[in-house]
C-alpha cells in the first residue's frame, strides 16, 4: 500500500511576526504538532467525496502578502471590518467605539489579553473532524477578537469582508473569535471574496462562544473565485438559554469546504442552521455540519438545500449527536437537493447518533429534479419553459434566502443566484 | 413504573433458550490458519482443483487486507489463529442417506431448537438443509424438489456435482477480495447451501436452512449461493442459533444471490445467535456479507431480516440493480439488548433504468446496547427514472442505549428520485397509559407497541417465520421495560 500523503512541511512556517508574544508561542506549538499531518484521502470518512478536489502544492504554502485593494465594493448598511489575505486593514474598516463592545485585531492585543485569548483559541472545535482548523491554528497571521460584555447589543450588523488577493499562488488564514457575554446580541456577516486567478488556499476559522442567554446571528456568504480552494471551519459553544442562528450561502469553486460544529452545552439552548449551495460547471461544494446536544432541553433545527448543475458536485453531511442524559432534546434536520443535469452529482449523509431515550429526532433527505407536474402547470398558463424552470428553482431556495435577516446580503445573494439561473437555464 | 422493576429483574435473568451444548463426537481441526489448513480442508471435502486455487487466492488476498474499523461497534480484536476452521460431527460410517440415519443426538438438538426435522418438513412443507457447525447434516425433501428440477443441496456437494454452475457463479456477486470477512470466508468456507431454480420454475415449497454453531472455539463460515434462472421464483428462509459460551465465536458468512430476467428471490432470515450474557460476556460475532445481483430485466429480490441475536452484528444485505426495471427490497427489524451491538443496513446500487428500491428498517435498542442503521443508496449515471424510498425508524427503551442512523445517498442521475426519512422515538407515555388504562400489563403493552412498530416488516415474512419472529421479539424484549 502507498503511504498516506502528509501535509508538506512547507505549510509549517508561518509568516507575519506582528502578533503578540503569547499568540506567536501558541502558533509555534501548534505548528510542531502538525508534522506529518495526514492529508485526507478517499478513505478519510469526512473527506470521502472531497479529497480529490484538494490540490495543495508547495507554492500555495506561501503566505499571501497583506496588501492590495481594499476590496468589497459592497455598500454596507452596518459596521465593517476588512481583511486582506487574512490580515486586518484598519484604514478600510469602519466601526464605532461602542460601550460594552470591543472589536480588536489580534495584533493590537495587549500581552495579557493575548494570553487569555491563546487559552481559548480552538476550544470550540473538534479538530478530529475539522483537520484543517489545526493548520489555521499554526498559520494565522492576524485575526479579529470581538467581545460583547453582558447585556451589550450591537445595533447594526457587523460585516467582516475577507478578501483574497490572488495574483500569485499562496494561502491566507483568516481567524475570528467572538466572545458573547450573557444576554448580549449581535449579527455578524462574513463575506469571502477574491481577486485574481491564481490557485490559492483560504483556510478560515471562526469561533463563537455564547454565554447564558446570548443571541448571535451569523451569516456567511461565500463568493470567492473559481481557483480558490476554501476550507473553513466554524465552531459554536452555547451556554444555557443562548440562541444561535446561522445562514450560509455558498457558490461553488475548485474546492469549497465548510465545517460547522455546534455544541449545545447549557439547558434550553437553541440553534438554527440554514444553508443554500449552488454549483455549476465543474464546481464543488461540501458542507459538513454537526450538532452536539450535550445538555437536556435543547432544540436544533437545520435546513440545507443544494442545487447542482452541469458537472458539478454538491455534498451535504449533517450529524446530530444526542449525548447521554440530554433528555427532552428536539432535533430536526432536513436536506433537499436538486440535481439539474446528468453528470452532476449530489451526495448527502444525514446522520443521527442518539444516546438518550426521551428525545424527538427526525431527519429527511431527498434528491430529485424539478417536479414535472408543476412545470406543466406553469407552462400551460403561458409561462415559457425556461422561465418556469427558473421560477421553480428559485422557489426551491428562496424559502431559505428570504429568511436571511440582513437585506444587503439577501440582495447580493439574489444577484448571484440570478447569474446562476441565466447561465444554467440558457439553452432551454 | 415501580411495579415492573421486580418483573424486570426477574426477566432480565431469563437465560438464552437455545444455549445448550450437544455432546457429540466431532472432527475438529487444530486452531490456526495457514495454506496447509486450507489444503487439508479442500482435500477433506474432495474438492476439484479449481476450488482449492480459488480458496488459496482468496487467502492470499485476505493476508494483505486490513480488518475494517469503520463500523459503529467496539470489540477486542479477533485472533484468527485461535479459531478452528473446521468442525464436523464425526460420522460413524458414511454420510447419512436419509433422516433415519442421522445421528439421533443431533436430531434431538434440532428438536430442542423447535425444529423437529420430520415434523416441520411434513407439516410446513419446508425443505430444510441444516448446517451444524460446518457441514450440512441432512437435507429433507430432496425428492419433490428434484422432480421440479430444483437443486437444493449442500454447497460442498454442488462443488462436486455441478462444478460448472459453481465455477460460473461463485464469487460473481461477492468477489473473493470484496472485503475482509468475505475474503476470509472464501478461503475457509466449509459448507452452506446451494440452490438452483431452473428457467420458469416456481419452487414448489419454501426452502429453509438452519445454522447452529456447536463446538467451542470454532468459527462458522458458511456460504450460500442461490441462482434463479429466467422467470423462476423461490422463497428461502434461514435461521441461526448457537450454544452459550463465555468466549466469543466468529461467524463470517457470505450469501450470493443471482437473479436473471423476470425471476424473483425472497430471502428471509431470523437470526438468533447467542447474544452474550447480561454483562456482555460471550456471544457470537456475526460478520456477514450478503448481496444480490439483479442481472436480468424485471428481476426482483427481497431481503427480510429479523435480527435479535449476536453480540455484534455487522451485516448489510445489498442489491445490485443492474437489469432494467429490477426491484430491490429490504425489510429489517434489528433488536439489541444488554451489551449487544448491531451495525446493519443495506446497499441499493441502482445501475439500470427504472430500477426501484424500498428500504424499511426498524431498530429497537434496549439496555446498554447500540443499534445502528448504515445504508447506501446510489444512482449511477444510467439509472434513468430510478426510484428509492427509505424509512428508518428507531425505538429506544431505556436511557443507556444508543440508536444511530448513517445513511449515504449518492446520485448521479437527474431523473432519479430518492426520499429518505428517519425518526427516533421512545415508547410514549401516552401509548403506555392507554394500554394500562385498559388493563394490559406494562410488559405486554410494550410488546404490543413494539410489534406494531415492526408490523411493516413482519408482514413480509413467510407465515411460520412471522409467528416465530414475533415470539422471539417478545422474549428478547422481556425485562427491558422500566
Amino acid at each position: 500500500m502507498k503511504p498516506a500523503p502528509t501535509l508538506s512541511s512547507a505549510f509549517l512556517h508561518p509568516a507575519g511576526q506582528t502578533l503578540p508574544e503569547p499568540l506567536l508561542a501558541l502558533r509555534k506549538q501548534r505548528a510542531s504538532a502538525l508534522v506529518d499531518m495526514p492529508l485526507p484521502t478517499r478513505k478519510t470518512e469526512n473527506w470521502k467525496y472531497s479529497s480529490k478536489y484538494l490540490k495543495l502544492s508547495d507554492d500555495m504554502a506561501i503566505s499571501l502578502p497583506a496588501e492590495g485593494k481594499a476590496g468589497a465594493s459592497l455598500a454596507i448598511p452596518g459596521y465593517k471590518v476588512v481583511f486582506t489575505n487574512g490580515v486586518m486593514i484598519p484604514e478600510a474598516s469602519e466601526y464605532p467605539d461602542l460601550d460594552g463592545i470591543s472589536i480588536q485585531s489580534f495584533s493590537d492585543l495587549s500581552a495579557d489579553e493575548a494570553q487569555s485569548l491563546s487559552l481559548q483559541l480552538g476550544s470550540t472545535l473538534n479538530h478530529e473532524q475539522a483537520q484543517f482548523a489545526r493548520v489555521n491554528g499554526a498559520r494565522f497571521e492576524d485575526g479579529l477578537l470581538i467581545r460583547l460584555k453582558p447585556g451589550a447589543v450591537l445595533d447594526q450588523p457587523l460585516f467582516i469582508i475577507h478578501n483574497t488577493e490572488a495574483d500569485a499562488s499562496g494561502s491566507a488564514y483568516p481567524r475570528i473569535y467572538v466572545e458573547a457575554g450573557a444576554n448580549s446580541q449581535m449579527t455578524l456577516v462574513e463575506e469571502y471574496t477574491s481577486n485574481g486567478g491564481a490557485a490559492v488556499l483560504v483556510n478560515t476559522v471562526t469561533e463563537f462562544n455564547l454565554a447564558d442567554g446570548a443571541n448571535i446571528t451569523s451569516i456567511r456568504l461565500n463568493m470567492e473565485g473559481e481557483q480558490v480552494q476554501h476550507i473553513g471551519a466554524t465552531g459554536v459553544l452555547q451556554a444555557q438559554s443562548s440562541r444561535f442562528e446561522s445562514h450560509c450561502v455558498g457558490f461553488g469553486g475548485q474546492l469549497r469546504r465548510h465545517d460547522l460544529q455546534v455544541r449545545l452545552e447549557g439547558e434550553g439552548a437553541e440553534t438554527k442552521l440554514n444553508g443554500v449551495v449552488v454549483t455549476q460547471g465543474k464546481q464543488h461544494y461540501d458542507n459538513h455540519t454537526s450538532i452536539d446536544h450535550v445538555a437536556a432541553h435543547c432544540t436544533s433545527e437545520e435546513t440545507y438545500r443544494n442545487i447542482a448543475a452541469d458537472q458539478s458536485h454538491a455534498i451535504f453531511n449533517g450529524r446530530i449527536h444526542i449525548h447521554q442524559d440530554a433528555q427532552k432534546s428536539s432535533a430536526d434536520m432536513n436536506n433537499k437537493n436538486l440535481l439539474l443535469n446528468n453528470g452532476a452529482e449530489i451526495d448527502t449523509k444525514p446522520e443521527l447518533e442518539i444516546y438518550a431515550d426521551d428525545v424527538k429526532c427526525a431527519h429527511g433527505a431527498t434528491i430529485g429534479q424539478l417536479d414535472e407536474t408543476s412545470l406543466f402547470y406553469l407552462v400551460s398558463r403561458g409561462i415559457g419553459r425556461r422561465e418556469a424552470n427558473v421560477l421553480l428553482t428559485m422557489a426551491f431556495i428562496n424559502e431559505l434566502v428570504n429568511q436571511i435577516p440582513v437585506q444587503a446580503v439577501r440582495e447580493t445573494a439574489q444577484l448571484r443566484l440570478n447569474d446562476f439561473f441565466e447561465q444554467t437555464f440558457q439553452e432551454i | 413504573m415501580a411495579t415492573t422493576d421486580k418483573e424486570v429483574k426477574e426477566l432480565i435473568k431469563r437465560e438464552y433458550e437455545h444455549g445448550f451444548v450437544t455432546e457429540i463426537e466431532s472432527d475438529t481441526f487444530e486452531p490456526g490458519l495457514n495454506e496447509d489448513v486450507i489444503r487439508r480442508l479442500s482435500e477433506l471435502k474432495q474438492e476439484p482443483e479449481f476450488m482449492l486455487e480459488w480458496r488459496l487466492k482468496a487467502y492470499r488476498r485476505w493476508l494483505e487486507m486490513d480488518e475494517p474499523e469503520w463500523a459503529h461497534v467496539d470489540f477486542p480484536k479477533v485472533d484468527y489463529n485461535a479459531i478452528s476452521y473446521y468442525s464436523a460431527p464425526k460420522k460413524k460410517e458414511d454420510m447419512p442417506q436419509s433422516l433415519d440415519e442421522v445421528d439421533p443426538e443431533l436430531l434431538r438438538t434440532y428438536e430442542k431448537l423447535g425444529i423437529p426435522l420430520h415434523e416441520r418438513a411434513k407439516l410446513a412443507g419446508v425443505a430444510v438443509d441444516a448446517v451444524f457447525d460446518s457441514v450440512s447434516v441432512a437435507t429433507t425433501f430432496k425428492e419433490p424438489l428434484e422432480k421440479a428440477g430444483v437443486i437444493f443441496c449442500p454447497i460442498s456437494e454442488a462443488v462436486q456435482k455441478y462444478p460448472e454452475l459453481v465455477k460460473k457463479y461463485l464469487g460473481s456477486v461477492v468477489p473473493a477480495g470484496d472485503n475482509y470477512f468475505a475474503a476470509l470466508n472464501s478461503a475457509v468456507f466449509s459448507d452452506g447451501s446451494f440452490v438452483y431454480i431452473p428457467k420458469g420454475v416456481r419452487c414448489p415449497m419454501e426452502l429453509s436452512t438452519y445454522f447452529r454453531i456447536n463446538a467451542a472455539n470454532t468459527g462458522q463460515f458458511e456460504r450460500t449461493l442461490i441462482i434463479a434462472e429466467e422467470g423462476s421464483y423461490v422463497s428461502y428462509l434461514e435461521g441461526c442459533t448457537a450454544p452459550m459460551r463465555d468466549e466469543n465465536q466468529l461467524h463470517a458468512a457470505v450469501v450470493e444471490l443471482v437473479i436473471l430476467d423476470d425471476a424473483q428471490i425472497k430471502y428471509s432470515t431470523v437470526q438468533n445467535w447467542y447474544p452474550g450474557d447480561e454483562n456482555g460476556k460471550g456471544g457470537i460475532y456475526n460478520f456477514v456479507t450478503k448481496r444480490a445481483a439483479c442481472i436480468g430485466k424485471n428481476a426482483k429480490v427481497s431481503w427480510t431480516q429479523v435480527e435479535t441475536g449476536s453480540a455484534i452484528t455487522w451485516k448489510y444485505p445489498s442489491c445490485v440493480l443492474r437489469g432494467e426495471n429490477s426491484v430491490g427490497e429490504f425489510y429489517s427489524v434489528a433488536l439489541t439488548h444488554n451489551f449487544q451491538q448491531a451495525d446493519t443496513g443495506t446497499k441499493m446500487i441502482h445501475l439500470g433504468k427504472n430500477t426501484k428500491s424500498t428500504i424499511i428498517s426498524k431498530g429497537i435498542s434496549a439496555g446498554r446496547s447500540s443499534n445502528a442503521y448504515r445504508g447506501l443508496v446510489k444512482f449511477g449515471p444510467g439509472a434513468d427514472g430510478a426510484r428509492n424510498f427509505t424509512q428508518c425508524d428507531s425505538l429506544l427503551i431505556g436511557d443507556r442505549c444508543g440508536a444511530h442512523t448513517f445513511p449515504y445517498i449518492e446520485s448521479k442521475n437527474k431523473s432519479a428520485i430518492v426520499e429518505h426519512e428517519a425518526t427516533t422515538s421512545k415508547v410514549s407515555d401516552e401509548q403506555m397509559f392507554l394500554c394500562r388504562q385498559r388493563g394490559i400489563d406494562p410488559e405486554q403493552a410494550v410488546s404490543m407497541i413494539v410489534n406494531g412498530f415492526c408490523k411493516e416488516v413482519f408482514k413480509e415474512l413467510p407465515m411460520e417465520f412471522a409467528v416465530e419472529a414475533g415470539k422471539l421479539l417478545e422474549v428478547s424484549l422481556e425485562g427491558s421495560v422500566g
